[in-house]
């Protein structure tokens, strides 16, 4: 080989933990013993559990986050290869059911320190304002106990932290702008240009989405290659990996990574004192904890739960109402593909790049309430190859021939919303995991507002696409994002948690992640995740030691913190105009 | 021809005769001024868009807006007046070009740290930001601190009130001191043709690679492409020759600096032509001025002409 310029390239250190190229985690990182007893354990370093782990730590709990997967060092443990990156995902065994059922084992759980964030599309959109009172304006579906005014000064923190690229005026929902210039356009998101310019919708350019337009300390900008949602190594999309995470470290938390958290403790008093967990060999121990936080995503918490079983809770720890693990939730997402004559080249993009939620809101004409969303997905290969088997029914040579066609294809998925329905759930299956632990069973059903909602937006995506030149229209059903299952809300008969997240029925048990969600709108939870965890570590903050030795409940919303994000979040970015 | 036309004729040929003296004898402040306000302008659209591109990730990258605002704030006040041009306008000028430099740093630091850095110069080049584009945004303020030394439109006699950088040079040795005075006193003559030459064959340089490179990210995929990358190095190299030589000065400078400008001027109209070319055209312009081709860079490349006929206009040095 030739080489390079200036003498070889650096070679990978094993003493330095990296989260991309250029940021290191700091070392050595405090380790609390298991019989210290630590103000809160946090289960499951995700979305939210990373931005949990970070402000918590960063106002000077002693916080444990206690993680089934691993904590990535992306230099050496990740690969840019679609089939290499299965590994992020949550692999572990899960029954589904129901009428529709859902495909897991894919990505909509993540496994690993940064959770889902490390394969999502980092799609970023907040949620309307209509969102928060689904029940009130359209009598489906629930109302939440928070507002968008709420959850606003969250949103707009948030995306200065990961930083959200974005056009400088957003129109939809409460009308904003982002705090990172948009992306350049790839083939989709120029086909979603096209199409929806010919039929004179409105259309998003460039964001909103968690992916560095600009360099931001040491997060080098994106190059544009592609593998978002194979954990982008360049540390361009943000994840709390990369976002949250090594501040947290630095500011004196833990990560115990490896780490399967099989079950709460229920002291005397109905308060939670610890939490079970297995480390890697399968030994299995037992951290203290004055209070503790679930985060552990829409399935996966429920099932926690109700493997914390015991006297005074025999249908789940904190399943007085019983809800808990009901009203789960994915979002519509079938993928819409069109073949174009010039190729489109979709991997020379982030999937997610471009959108509009011009069909957001209820619309008196239609004949489903709420609504839906179309947006730029970028395929590889791989996921291509298996879109062409459902989509077409190819098969063999066909499907060869099908894949060689691959940069002729431009792919939009719409994102529909699934209102909260009683029979969606989870449960435990009576099969069980390598920690002898039962695996969550998933039901999912599409109820009439769904399908008919589902047939609509498959038409207006389907006409978007044509309208963008393509000269053969496909499509697949799909399903993406799971929220719900711990709901939060004002009546303790009918939720799980209350607004900060805390649980109806122990005082120092908390949940925070996409479980909460009462409803989902249309759009990517993610954002709305992080917010919320700023949020509730905010209360925590604020609540001090209230929290750890008092059942009062203080419902005062907090004051915003904005001095605890990580530093180097202020004085930069593109002035906000709204 | 009627008599009154030729008339008009000899009065427009008075006029530029009139413009053409004014440049011999450094007697152009005020329109230089102006120029530096203009450009000032232009370039400042240029670098906000690059760096709301850039997402201003970097507090620095605030400074080149706010500057040539400033800049051309001062460059209006030194077409109104003497005392601005001397005082304000030199220091915004000055501080402008320190700016530059500073990009010109922090540009080249950006690309050592893209993955491979360095290493990898044509791929973190055109990925990185544009290496040169801040030295050429120093293009303006360079105006303006020419602006600075010289004398107005108006003014018959040399100034009195001249060596305003008296303090400057007692702190330098006696040398460079004298040095310093002397080149003041030649530009507020007009007699510094070789430095403007200099300037033009240097931005020609750095602007023909710029053009170079960006039109490599298209592949070339027109042919008028190459035009600026062939001209820019005859221009350096006619530039450069001027210094040595009055003849090259008075002839071919003048001609491949007019080309140069025509050239930037028909590298305007494609640049716009494709951008209002891309989805959403019209409807989405801002982006697409943002990301199409830079609507504004044809003319960074016509400003090297522009100091190529500038050169060509003034004296030389008389040592």
């Amino acid at each position: 080989m030739k080489e390079p310029l200036l003498g070889a390239f650096e070679e990978h250190n094993k003493r330095k933990h990296m989260v991309g190229p250029l940021q290191q985690i700091h070392a050595p990182m405090r380790r609390f013993r298991d019989y210290e007893e630590v103000d809160y354990v946090i289960v499951g370093v995700g979305s939210a559990g990373g931005v949990l782990v970070q402000r918590l730590a960063r106002a000077g709990f002693n916080v444990v986050g206690i993680e089934a997967g691993p904590f990535w060092d992306t230099e050496h443990d990740w690969v840019s290869d679609e089939v290499g990156s299965h590994d992020l995902y949550w692999t572990e065994p899960r029954v589904t059911g129901g009428s529709d059922p859902l495909a897991l084992g894919a990505n909509n759980c993540g496994k690993g320190v940064g959770g889902g964030s490390v394969h999502w599309a980092a799609f970023t959109p907040r949620l309307h304002p209509s969102d928060f009172e689904v029940y009130t304006r359209d009598g489906v579906g629930a109302d939440w106990p928070i507002d968008y005014a709420d959850i606003m000064p969250y949103y707009e923190q948030l995306e200065l932290e990961m930083p959200v690229a974005g056009p400088a005026y957003y129109p939809w929902g409460h009308p904003h702008g982002y705090a990172y210039g948009p992306h350049p356009m790839g083939g989709v998101g120029n086909a979603l240009i096209k199409g929806c310019t010919a039929l004179d919708i409105p259309v998003s350019i460039g964001g909103p989405v968690a992916i560095l337009s600009g360099s931001h300390g040491d997060r080098p900008h994106c190059i544009y290659r592609g593998f978002c949602i194979q954990g982008c190594k360049v540390g361009a999309k943000a994840s709390t990996l990369v976002t949250h995470v090594p501040d947290a470290v630095k500011t004196g938390a833990e990560i115990r990574d490896r780490s399967m958290v099989s079950r709460i403790e229920v002291g005397k008093n109905g308060r939670v004192t610890g939490v079970h967990y297995f480390d890697i060999e399968g030994n299995a121990h037992f951290q203290k904890a004055k209070a503790v936080i679930v985060s552990g995503y829409a399935i996966e918490t429920p099932r926690l739960l109700m493997h914390s079983a015991c006297a005074g809770h025999e249908h789940g720890l904190a399943n007085s109402s019983g809800t808990l693990g009901r009203y789960l939730m994915a979002q519509a997402g079938n993928v819409v593909m069109g073949r174009f004559d010039q190729p489109v080249r979709m991997y020379k993009a982030p999937p997610a790049h471009a959108l509009t939620e011009q069909f957001y809101e209820t619309n008196a004409k239609n004949d489903f309430a709420r609504g839906f969303a179309i947006q730029t997905v970028g395929p590889l290969p791989v996921a291509f190859g298996k879109q062409m088997i459902a989509a077409k029914k190819a098969w063999g040579w066909g499907l060869r021939r099908e894949m060689m066609d691959y940069n002729h294809w431009a792919t939009f998925g719409l994102l529909g919303e699934i209102l909260p329905w009683n029979d969606n759930r989870v449960t435990l299956s009576d099969d069980k995991d390598r920690f002898g632990l039962r695996v969550a069973h998933v039901s999912f059903n599409l109820h009439e507002n769904d399908k008919n909602l589902i047939k609509a937006a498959k038409k207006k995506t389907e006409d978007v696409m044509w309208a963008a030149g393509a000269e053969q229209v496909v499509q697949e059903a799909r399903y993406a994002h799971l929220v719900g299952g711990c709901r939060m809300g004002k009546d303790a008969r009918t939720s799980v948690v209350d607004k900060f997240g805390r649980t109806h029925d122990v005082a120092n048990l908390f949940v925070c992640d996409g479980s909460v969600f009462p409803t989902q709108g249309s759009a990517n939870p993610g954002l709305t995740i992080q917010a919320l965890a700023a949020r509730t570590a905010d209360y925590l903050i604020e609540q001090g030691a209230a929290i750890f030795n008092s059942n009062k409940r203080d419902m005062a919303t907090p004051r915003l913190r904005r001095e605890l994000a990580p530093p180097a979040t202020w004085g930069k970015g593109v002035p906000r105009l709204k | 021809m009627s008599k009154e036309a030729s008339g008009l004729e000899a009065a427009g040929t008075h006029d530029l005769e009139v413009v053409r003296n004014h440049i011999r004898e450094g007697r152009f402040q005020r329109s230089l001024s102006l120029l530096t306000a203009v450009t000032s302008i232009v370039s400042g659209l240029e670098v906000a868009y690059e760096h709301y591109r850039g997402s201003y990730s970097r507090r620095v990258m605030y400074t080149p807006v706010i500057l040539s605002v400033l800049l051309a704030v001062a460059g209006f006040a030194g077409f109104f007046s003497k005392r601005a041009a001397r005082t304000v306008l030199r220091w915004v000028a000055f501080v402008t070009l320190v700016d530059a430099g500073v990009g010109f740093y922090f540009h080249v630091r950006g690309i050592y740290r893209k993955p491979g850095g360095w290493r990898l110069p044509m791929t973190n080049m055109i990925m990185g930001p544009p290496v040169f584009a801040p030295l050429l945004f120093g293009t303006s303020a360079y105006l303006g601190l020419i602006a600075s030394y010289l004398q107005r439109e108006e003014s018959l006699h040399a100034d009195p009130d001249a060596n305003e950088d008296s303090w400057l040079t007692r702190l330098l040795p006696s040398a460079a001191g004298r040095e310093l005075i002397s080149e003041e006193q030649d530009i507020r003559e007009g007699k510094f043709q070789q430095q403007v030459a200099i300037v033009a064959g240097v931005s020609a340089l750095l602007s023909g690679f710029e053009a170079y490179y960006s039109h490599y990210k298209n592949n070339f995929r027109y042919k008028a492409q190459w035009s600026p990358v062939a001209i820019a190095p005859i221009l350096a190299g006619v530039s450069f020759a001027s210094t040595k030589n009055r003849r090259w000065a008075a002839t071919a400078l003048p001609v491949i600096s007019a080309v140069a400008a025509a050239d930037a001027a028909v590298g305007f109209y494609y640049h716009a032509r494709g951008v209002l070319r891309r989805p959403g055209g019209r409807k989405h312009l801002l982006y697409n001025i943002m990301y199409g081709p830079p609507i504004f860079a044809p003319l960074l490349f016509g400003a090297a002409g522009m100091l190529g006929g500038l050169a060509s206009l003034l004296r030389r040095r008389n040592r």
